[in-house]
């Protein structure tokens, strides 16, 4: 008979005690810096500093120098052999959150600071190194929401402020990828005890993910204070709109949305104006029927030239106030010229007087 | 031929004597039974041990001795009602049956070790279960972490029967394919990770042997790839070419009568689909299945009536949104909604219809905040789906109906 020597039971059941022993030991940092001093060093002496990072008055220079109050740790991959537990190098809560103040107060809501594209990579990169520090450490509690909270509203508010733009320069669906792992992770901090602004982040992520049955699903079985709640039951309103397929009533909903709700929903917009000129194509299909364009224009909450524009895209025929509906020449693909940063009046309106740092950091 | 004992009652060498006798003799079946959860010798105490190690040793050759040793901490640890440590015996249990052909075993683990394999599976998922539940209760934990842990060894298991691929189809891992499948399809359900069914959907409808398996297998792997239809077009019904109607009714027919559970469990998901399509259920079948709740659902969607749709769907809340179903009964809202304005027409015996008719009747059902230019989407939408045979002018604020059946039945209209 033949002799096993593989998978030893003994030895898993060593490996399993051992494995409870290093539990225990989960990595705590002790950097009191945004940028570990290693890695500062390490990227001067590489002249591998962001400009943003540079000391004022050595940009210029062979070597620029680094300045320690605006330098903040990067994002780096995990690789074989590199230790990224030590604790020099990870930056403890508070420090995380202090981080991620900096970033949004002094970059990303900075008025100099330009173009908004390379504000954003910056930004972006930065809060993708302070979550690599909150795994690691496996942080939970008030700071990790604090610092998820804010990384959400950025990304979604960055969906918004960037659409439009080519992808070298923002990819959408790199930002979507983390905006629904950082959503993810926030809505299961959120499991376990009070948190303040609940209700507007369950709100955001039924907005975010229209259309999606697991993201009602999991609203539905959350505790009825929070289902019950403003912002979720509208963003819920918006969603059985949605699922009726009544595009008019899903805009006429969304007027009620704040500017952060509707960055969240924005990128559903065009899809439901789109669903709506489908809908009435067959719905109104009459060689000897005519619609108002500024009738269609109120439902699709657009200008009237855009409407027009729009219709046209879609096969619809459109002449001079009217628009004649058919559902024979309706037609699917859009034109490369209408792009959904052109109708963003329904959002730039919302905006108004707000800040971007009131916008990440949440209005009270 | 070996002598069953009275389980209950042996000494453990006795009990070691029967597992080496059932290796011996390749006795898959009784080998299972001897490391199944579901056999009386787990309740005895003269087994439940918590270091028999030196005594598998001595009857047992490796690897089966530790497999053994495992299996009996296991029984101790049930009967102090640890499921977390039961748990963490039952992952090294689950080890062996997985090993693939490059190691060399005894032949037990080539042939018929199928049975082996379901029972520790099996209870590996259970005490995943119990062990996450105990948590839970302590505070501790978080729900999916140790199911989805037992997933990825039942991974392990299914690619090795996938990969399994010798001659002899009799003796083939293959045929434990699907019940493995739908041992993750469960887990992947209570842990909502629905996208990773669809690998293994992937895996077994490529599969040739997929319409030979067990009756009882094939009627529980449809009914989780059905109940996955309907939510993975976003209640687009129709779009998929996995029709759930389809799934979910061969899943109904093909259960075992005797299975009054299964039945009503799968009706739960069955209804509601065919609900969809016009087909409404017998207060005879709902009684008989105990699901007066879908009885108001029902004659409110068949009235048109939307103010005791609403009502019926906030009295059966909680139950609709435990079973998952409540969205898609939500969608009935436009089959209720053409049922209504399919009275108004009746009412009226024009075919034009103003529009202002079915606003009416839309407040008079009490649906809030409803406006003239959403009442012509919802007709809009109704004449898209073929619900409605006309169209809409604006200018006269008016919907004008084929003078033919402009209400098709709901049947007829995919």
């Amino acid at each position: 008979r033949s002799h096993c020597t593989r998978g030893g039971g003994r030895r898993q059941k060593q490996r399993c005690e051992g494995e409870a022993k290093s539990s225990v030991s989960v990595p705590r940092g002790t950097c009191m810096t945004m940028c570990p001093a290693y890695e500062l060093r390490q990227r001067e002496l590489q002249n591998r500093l962001h400009r943003f990072e540079v000391l004022t008055g050595t940009e210029h220079d062979r070597l620029p120098r680094a300045d320690v109050s605006r330098t903040v740790k990067e994002y780096s991959r995990p690789a074989a052999g590199k230790d990224s537990t030590r604790a020099t190098d990870l930056r403890p809560p508070d420090i995380l959150l202090k981080t991620v103040y900096y970033l949004v107060d002094d970059i990303a809501a900075s008025s100099t600071l330009h173009p908004w594209t390379e504000v954003y990579s910056f930004v972006f990169d930065r809060l993708r190194s302070v979550r690599q520090d909150m795994i690691i450490q496996r942080i939970s509690g008030p700071e990790c929401v604090a610092v998820l909270e804010r990384t959400v509203r950025f990304l979604l508010f960055a969906s918004y402020r960037l659409c439009g733009q080519p992808l070298r320069l923002f990819d959408s669906c790199i930002n979507d990828t983390h905006l629904q792992e950082c959503l993810s992770w926030l809505l299961e901090c959120y499991r376990e005890g009070q948190h303040q602004h609940q209700e507007e982040f369950q709100a955001l992520s039924l907005l975010y993910n229209l259309g999606s049955a697991q993201a009602v699903q999991h609203v539905l079985e959350l505790p009825g204070s929070v289902r019950l709640s403003p912002p979720v039951r509208l963003a819920l309103a918006i969603g059985r709109a949605y699922v009726e397929r009544n595009p008019v009533r899903l805009l006429r909903l969304a007027r009620r949305l704040d500017f952060l709700q509707g960055c969240a929903l924005h990128r559903h917009l065009l899809p439901c104006r789109r669903d709506l000129l489908l809908l009435y194509s067959h719905g109104h299909s009459s060689r000897n029927c005519r619609f108002p364009i500024q009738k269609l224009a109120d439902i699709l909450s657009l200008e009237s030239s855009l409407t027009a524009q729009l219709c046209r895209a879609h096969g619809i025929h459109v002449g001079g106030e009217w628009v004649i509906f058919s559902k024979g020449s309706f037609t699917e693909s859009l034109s490369e010229e209408l792009q959904c940063a052109q109708m963003h009046r329904l959002l730039e309106d919302k905006q108004q007087d707000l800040t971007v740092s009131d916008i990440i950091h949440g209005v009270a | 031929p070996s002598s069953r004992i009275k389980m209950a009652h042996i000494t453990i060498n006795q009990y070691l004597q029967q597992v080496l006798e059932a290796i011996d003799t390749r006795d898959g079946v009784f080998c299972a039974e001897l490391l199944s959860f579901k056999h009386p010798h787990v309740a005895n105490p003269r087994l439940q041990l918590s270091s028999p190690e030196d005594k598998c040793q001595q009857v047992l050759e490796p690897p089966y001795d530790e497999m053994v040793a495992a299996h009996l901490r296991c029984t101790y640890a049930v009967a102090n009602h640890d499921f977390v440590e039961a748990y963490k015996c039952q992952t090294v249990v689950v080890q062996y049956p997985s090993l693939g052909g490059s190691v060399q075993l005894n032949h037990l683990f080539f042939f018929r070790a199928l049975p082996v394999m379901f029972a520790v599976t099996l209870d590996l998922r259970i005490f995943a279960n119990n062990a996450e539940q105990q948590l839970l209760k302590k505070g501790k934990g978080k729900v999916g972490d140790m199911l989805e842990k037992a997933a990825e060894q039942l991974m392990s298991c299914f690619r090795v029967c996938a990969s399994d691929n010798r001659a002899g189809i009799d003796d083939s891992k293959k045929w434990g394919m699907l019940f493995l499948v739908n041992q993750l399809f469960k887990i992947y359900f209570k842990i909502n990770k629905l996208h990773l069914c669809k690998p293994l959907i992937r895996a077994i409808d490529s599969s040739n042997l997929k319409d030979d398996y067990s009756m009882a297998q094939r009627v529980t792997y449809k009914y989780y790839v059905g109940r996955k239809a309907m939510f993975d077009s976003d209640f687009k019904l129709g779009l998929n070419h996995i029709s759930p109607e389809d799934y979910l009714s061969f899943s109904f027919q093909h259960s075992h009568r005797s299975c009054q559970r299964n039945k009503r469990l799968i009706l739960i998901y069955l209804l509601p689909v065919k609900m969809l399509l016009g087909h409404m259920p017998t207060n005879q079948l709902l009684r008989k299945y105990d699901l007066l709740q879908f009885a108001d659902v029902t004659k409110a969607v068949s009235e048109g009536n939307l103010l005791l749709l609403n009502e019926a769907l906030t009295k059966h809340e909680t139950f609709f949104i435990r079973c998952g179903i409540f969205l898609i009964l939500e969608k009935l809202k436009i089959i209720t909604y053409r049922n209504l304005f399919k009275k108004v027409y009746h009412l009226l015996k024009t075919h034009q219809l103003p529009l202002d008719a079915f606003l009416v009747a839309l407040k008079m059902m009490q649906v809030e905040e409803v406006d003239i230019d959403e009442v012509q989407c919802i007709l809009a939408n109704l004449i898209y789906m073929g619900h409605i045979k006309g169209y809409i002018s604006h200018q006269h604020q008016k919907l004008v109906v084929s003078k033919q059946n402009p209400f098709p039945p709901l049947s007829s209209v995919s």
